[in-house]
């Protein structure tokens, strides 16, 4: 029989890909990243004996990651607010990888520039998530998740213009 | 960027994480929970150094005071203060270092937001402007009463003690009302914070 701990550790490591994109879209730099993702990994443990239903384990590491991101940067204000993506020394970085391919660049630059909430709902929309589990996720009702998509995405549009505009 | 464009786009990060092994997860689990453990253990011991420190003061000069009532009296009450200060730091730490993560984003912030203006903005959360002065007399009355020798009554008496214990008072009580207003402006900036966000999850969704 497995323990706990060991489930625990299995289904960390088949989900960390939710926690890394959470991480990514909040924290712009590696240090802030890999600090809340361990924040992360710890805030789900201490939670998951609570855990009860495993068939939405997707949405409850994505409460989780999304509560424990907006919570550090509530501690460490003005944490993120640099307009272009940083410099990392660190070639296997997330940042570094993704910023290969420009469209890529652009579009991380554009989710930077919305503000917290419709960084996590505009996640949640292209991580192609049901209206049922952003809903459920974000804590809105699922009447007004598919207004909040529309208006996250017309603002990333704008951003994306923006940016687009400013390369040109 | 058309939207089907920014889907397409956003799938090319997921082959860019790196994912970690189930041994580097639990590694980095293990030192969260030791840092978490430790800064707790930490927190407390400095209370518990300071409390007795301050505690052990109070009992050891009223022991060489048996006689003098009023002394005796001020120190059972600052002993009192202690413990309670004690208590009480010890249940708010606990209390916002466990706090529920796993949590709809709008209920844990309500959650956070019902817990902070609690101490800002709720009944008693001016209670410091009363409860300062009030320790800070106390404090420095007993240090001085007992470093001059003489009975609590004589040192009131004296015209220079006074004095004395009124530049102390204002000095002190300046430094710390400048410390706890830095405090409390930094944990409203926090709650403002935390509201924006909250309006923001509306149903009227303030952008």
């Amino acid at each position: 029989m497995i323990s706990l701990k060991e489930e625990f550790l299995d289904i960390l490591s088949r989900y960390q890909g939710i926690a890394h994109k959470v991480n990514l879209i909040y924290f712009r730099n590696s240090s802030d990243r890999e600090d809340n993702f361990q924040d992360i990994i710890y805030q789900l443990w201490k939670s998951f004996p609570t855990l009860r239903n495993r068939d939405s384990i997707g949405s409850w590491i994505y409460a989780v990651a999304i509560n424990t991101s907006i919570s550090r940067l509530r501690k460490k204000p003005g944490i993120e607010y640099m307009e272009d993506l940083p410099d990392s020394p660190d070639a296997s970085d997330i940042v570094e990888k993704t910023a290969r391919d420009e469209n890529t660049k652009l579009l991380l630059q554009a989710i930077y520039r919305l503000n917290e909430i419709d960084k996590s709902i505009m996640l949640l929309y292209l991580d192609e998530l049901s209206y049922d589990d952003i809903a459920g996720i974000t804590g809105i009702s699922k009447s007004n998740v598919g207004v909040r998509i529309n208006r996250a995405k017309e603002l990333l549009k704008q951003n994306l213009k923006y940016l687009n505009h400013g390369n040109s | 960027m058309e939207t089907h464009e920014i889907e397409n786009t956003w799938k090319n990060i997921d082959p860019a994480i790196n994912l970690k092994s189930p041994e580097e997860l639990n590694q980095l689990l293990a030192s969260k929970t030791r840092q978490t453990v430790n800064k707790f253990l930490g927190l407390l011991a400095i209370d518990i150094v300071v409390g007795l420190g301050l505690i052990s003061f109070l009992v050891i000069t009223a022991i060489n005071r048996l006689g003098d009532n009023f002394f005796l009296a001020n120190n059972a009450l600052l002993c009192l203060a202690t413990l309670s200060a004690l208590a009480v730091s010890v249940t708010s730490w606990y209390k916002l270092n466990n706090d529920k993560f796993n949590l709809p984003v709008r209920d844990w912030l309500e959650q956070k937001i019902k817990l902070l203006s609690g101490w800002l903005l709720g009944r008693y959360s001016k209670g410091y402007f009363i409860i300062i002065p009030v320790l800070l007399v106390m404090i420095e009355v007993s240090i001085h009463v007992y470093f001059e020798n003489k009975p609590f009554t004589e040192v009131m008496k004296n015209e220079e003690s006074v004095i004395g214990l009124i530049v102390g008072f204002i000095v002190a009580l300046a430094v710390s009302y400048y410390a706890v207003g830095k405090i409390r402006k930094y944990q409203l900036k926090n709650l403002e914070f935390l509201k924006e966000l909250f309006e923001g999850l509306g149903e009227n969704g303030k952008v």
